[in-house]
């Protein structure tokens, strides 16, 4: 009996790391470079609509660049949106 | 996404130089009666950046039509000379008319280019939507 528990704490302390959070580089790299993009999209929206409001930028820039950025604030929000849906799902996972 | 991106770039570029060719009409219009005035040409070329065309364009240089300009004849002129002819602009209405309706309906291709970009980019994020 008591052989066994010992046994079975033993195979718990195996199994903890398994369970620890881990970093993966990979992951959040992708999602800083997404992020940095979108940055720079955002900045490059506003200093053109900055210089069209005046008259330093042509119609066609100012559309081109909210066009842009509206797809690019769009994206990450999406993307943002599916990464919470992803944490709730596991939240709801029956423990 | 970048490829799209490069699409609304493209099509920009080109409603930009369009926008340029229609100002150049406009001041050929605008100085249709003005004496030894020679029409603007429009023409485009490749942006090119380190050496690589990315398939945007630009209005090159302009030049200045060199077909004669016209002989009126009005001895009351300032500008007319012994025989009574003063020489006039070489734009001709109908030539601007025609450059013009042409600059229109390639602006209006390149903005349906711009919006079909723009609606697949939409359509390819509302993928993720549901």
């Amino acid at each position: 009996m008591d052989v066994k528990s010992t046994i079975a704490a033993q195979n718990y302390a195996a199994i903890r790391p398994a369970t620890a959070p881990s970093v993966s580089p990979g992951g959040t790299e992708a999602l800083r470079g997404l992020g940095t993009e979108f940055a720079t999209f955002l900045q490059n929206g506003e200093e053109t609509v900055k210089a069209g409001m005046t008259g330093q930028a042509d119609a066609q820039a100012l559309v081109q660049a909210l066009a842009q950025t509206e797809l690019a604030v769009e994206t990450a929000v999406t993307i943002r949106n599916k990464v919470v849906e992803a944490y709730q799902e596991i939240l709801r996972m029956p423990v | 996404m970048s490829e799209l991106f490069k699409s609304f770039q493209i099509s920009a570029s080109a409603m930009q130089a369009q926008a340029q060719r229609i100002r150049h009409v406009t001041e050929n219009i605008a100085n249709a009666d003005t004496p030894g005035y020679r029409r603007k040409v429009t023409s485009f070329e490749n942006v090119v950046s380190q050496g690589m065309t990315e398939g945007m364009i630009r209005t090159a240089p302009v030049t200045l039509d060199r077909s004669p300009l016209t002989q009126i004849y009005d001895p009351s002129h300032p500008l007319a000379d012994d025989s009574g002819y003063y020489e006039g602009s070489n734009v001709n209405s109908i030539v601007e008319i025609a450059d013009a309706r042409e600059a229109q309906r390639s602006y209006e291709a390149n903005l349906k280019m711009f919006d079909q970009a723009r609606q697949m980019s939409k359509g390819l994020l509302e993928l993720l939507r549901r």
